[in-house]
């Protein structure tokens, strides 16, 4: 059996509460039925079978994933449970949430499925994150509010933050403290914005300026480093990177494996099946195909000429960028395809933050070179 | 206790060779594991798959553990190929093999940033070729993002850093004693490189001969400094070659190998400090 797992993004559903402006999905009303759920995983679990996989991964996202009611979750995990069993495999449920939705009534479903833990995501400034109708003030007032519930009922917290212009403007201190020492949050990752799906005004201002958005980077993981990584305070992809240089595990983000497309799959509420949850709703051209229609996820997999377009591209890209004369390949090998599609419209081309990559592996290096004279003083687990 | 001999045998010819130390090659990976019984893993050491050319599905469902050679042919055309291989490295560890010609350090490039383990197939290398494996030394020596083995270099260095002497020869698998190589005919020689060449002594005793050879000529050999390790490896097959290059690389390893003694002597563990 292999020792990683398969992993599934898994949208149960298109409907959102949220009206946020860099959003790339394509929202609708679809959700996932009990019904389908048993297929999709039945399917899945032939294909980890058939490739020996003993551990399946589940990510489930929406839409909005908490616009399916708690009681639903239950039943779902039930279903998967003795799917599971019956099949003599394991499966892991992770969830990623808005949080505008939550209350006391997923404590239980959190706490039974999740193992009590929600990565969700926020904004500082919030600019663009807004309720249906309302504005990213009201947002981050209900975001807040359930977020400090949570936590309060013993949940932790996972957080996901888009920089925008303002945070570039913004002294790093500043930002690092509004999560740690204002919100709890010990656990958080910056990722950066690209102009996937429908296009208005905000997109039109990524990718982000490379220089400003480096030096952002760079001194947010200097405060981390001074102020929260000896106190166990995780941001990512920092501490990912200063593991990497440390120890040399490459526990990195979906961005700079080998080639994603070896990693995880998407399945969308209508059963569609692509790279991830940009490419399902955004880009029906890059779909592989459709779980519920196929005989099998293998053969759904090995015959869609979109996957293969997604596998050869690390390998286009050693020939037409310059990415074979990058010291950092092994960590990077051209970034994130869907990032290359939704600026440059060729999903052939390097990761457009590639700059942005390069300056933060050469300083996470630099840091983790320094690291040694103190060992002692820093946590085993970096 | 005396390690046996392995085979180098192509999968054609795995039951004539069973009950013994095996490694299989073929162009096609799902030929070998065809032809493979379960009692064959247990002396199994590894696969070698030839080029990139073969259907590699069921390879990547095949959970045996067993380590994969994956030899290059074509660095140029099979450099894109190598990230088809990239998922085969959760189960089992793997090594590419690339032949030492222009454009092989391309290779060794990608290989070691998709965690492969490198073996350069050198033979006489010509200054060009010195060159590109001095660059690839460098990479070994100083890219903190390099975590992978690139033999013959890798053994060598530590053959200095330890003053172990340990021979090209058995670095590159292509001793006698160890491993065997059987040509696609059935013919037994000593390695790939050496297939089909008419060997002027047997098989079995042939190192020990061309080296006894090479010193008594009282040539480049004789009062080469890098003699223990290389055991006139580059001298076949032309007797002539000039190992000039070949020296600078060995001493490159030697000074690198020094330094990196000298900088672990000078730093002491905390708390066995000498007193004053």
């Amino acid at each position: 059996m292999k020792a990683l797992p398969f992993s599934l993004v898994l949208l149960a559903t298109l409907g959102c509460n949220a009206e946020c402006e860099y959003c790339f999905e394509s929202k609708s009303d679809h959700h996932l039925t009990l019904d389908q759920l048993s297929t999709v995983i039945q399917k899945t679990m032939d294909h980890m079978a058939l490739n020996h996989f003993e551990t399946l991964s589940i990510y489930w996202q929406g839409g909005e994933v908490m616009m399916m009611p708690p009681e639903w979750f239950e039943q779902a995990h039930g279903i998967i449970q003795e799917i599971a069993a019956s099949r003599n495999r394991h499966v892991k449920n992770y969830i990623q949430s808005n949080m505008i939705s939550y209350s006391r009534k997923w404590n239980r479903v959190l706490a039974d499925m999740f193992g009590n833990s929600v990565g969700s995501s926020m904004d500082f400034p919030n600019l663009h994150r807004k309720i249906k109708g309302g504005s990213p003030k009201a947002y981050e007032r209900i975001w807040s509010r359930n977020v400090r519930e949570a936590k309060d009922a013993g949940i932790e917290v996972g957080v996901i933050s888009i920089p925008n212009e303002q945070t570039l403007d913004m002294d790093a201190e500043r930002f690092y403290a509004y999560f740690v020492n204002e919100l709890g949050i010990t656990d958080f990752q910056i990722n950066t914005p690209f102009p996937g799906g429908s296009q208005n005004d905000v997109k039109t201002g990524f990718p982000l300026e490379t220089h400003r958005l480096s030096r952002f980077m760079v001194d947010l993981a200097d405060v981390w480093l001074a102020q929260g990584f000896q106190r166990g305070v995780r941001v990512g992809p920092f501490d990912q990177l200063l593991d990497y240089f440390v120890h040399g595990r490459q526990n990195l983000l979906c961005i700079w494996r080998d080639n994603c497309v070896n990693e995880f799959v998407c399945v969308d509420p209508r059963g569609h099946v692509a790279q991830c949850d940009c490419w399902v709703t955004g880009y029906p051209e890059y779909r592989f195909g459709n779980i519920l229609d196929a005989g099998s996820l293998s053969d759904l997999l090995r015959n869609s000429d979109a996957r293969r377009r997604l596998q050869a591209r690390p390998g286009e890209l050693i020939l037409k960028e310059d990415c074979l004369d990058c010291i950092y390949l092994t960590i990077c090998h051209g970034g994130c395809p869907v990032r290359a599609y939704t600026v440059h419209g060729d999903l052939f081309r390097k990761d457009p933050y590639c700059r942005l990559y390069r300056r933060l592996f050469q300083h996470m290096e630099a840091m983790a070179a320094n690291l040694p004279l103190r060992r002692n003083e820093y946590p085993d687990s970096i | 206790m005396i390690a046996s001999i392995v085979y180098n045998i192509p999968a054609t010819m795995i039951e004539a060779f069973r009950g013994r130390d095996i490694i299989v090659r073929s162009i096609d990976p799902a030929e070998i594991l065809q032809r493979l019984g379960q009692d064959d893993l247990k002396r199994l050491a590894y696969l070698q798959i030839l080029g990139t050319g073969g259907d590699i599905d069921s390879l990547m469902r095949w959970e045996h553990p067993i380590p994969v050679d994956l030899v290059i042919q074509h660095p140029e055309s099979d450099l894109p190929l190598l990230y088809r291989y990239a998922p085969l490295i959760a189960e089992r560890s793997v090594r590419v093999s690339v032949r030492v010609a222009a454009g092989f350090s391309n290779v060794v490039k990608l290989a070691l940033s998709l965690n492969f383990a490198v073996k350069l197939e050198v033979s006489q290398p010509e200054p060009a070729a010195i060159e590109e494996l001095l660059q690839v030394v460098n990479l070994y020596l100083h890219q903190s993002t390099v975590s992978q083995p690139i033999e013959f270099i890798h053994s060598i260095f530590w053959s200095f850093y330890n003053r172990t002497p340990v021979s090209l020869w058995t670095i590159q698998e292509e001793d006698p004693a160890r491993v065997r190589y059987i040509t696609d005919s059935g013919e037994e020689t000593l390695s790939r490189r050496l297939a089909g060449a008419a060997l002027k002594y047997g098989v079995a005793s042939f190192i020990k001969e061309f080296t006894e050879e090479l010193i008594g000529e009282k040539q480049e050999c004789g009062d080469c400094a890098f003699f223990e390790n290389c055991a006139g490896y580059f001298k076949w097959p032309r007797r002539d070659y000039r190992c000039d290059g070949v020296k600078v690389l060995f001493q490159t390893l030697r000074a690198a190998a020094g330094e990196l003694r000298a900088d672990i002597a000078s730093f002491s563990t905390p708390g066995q400090e000498s007193r004053p």
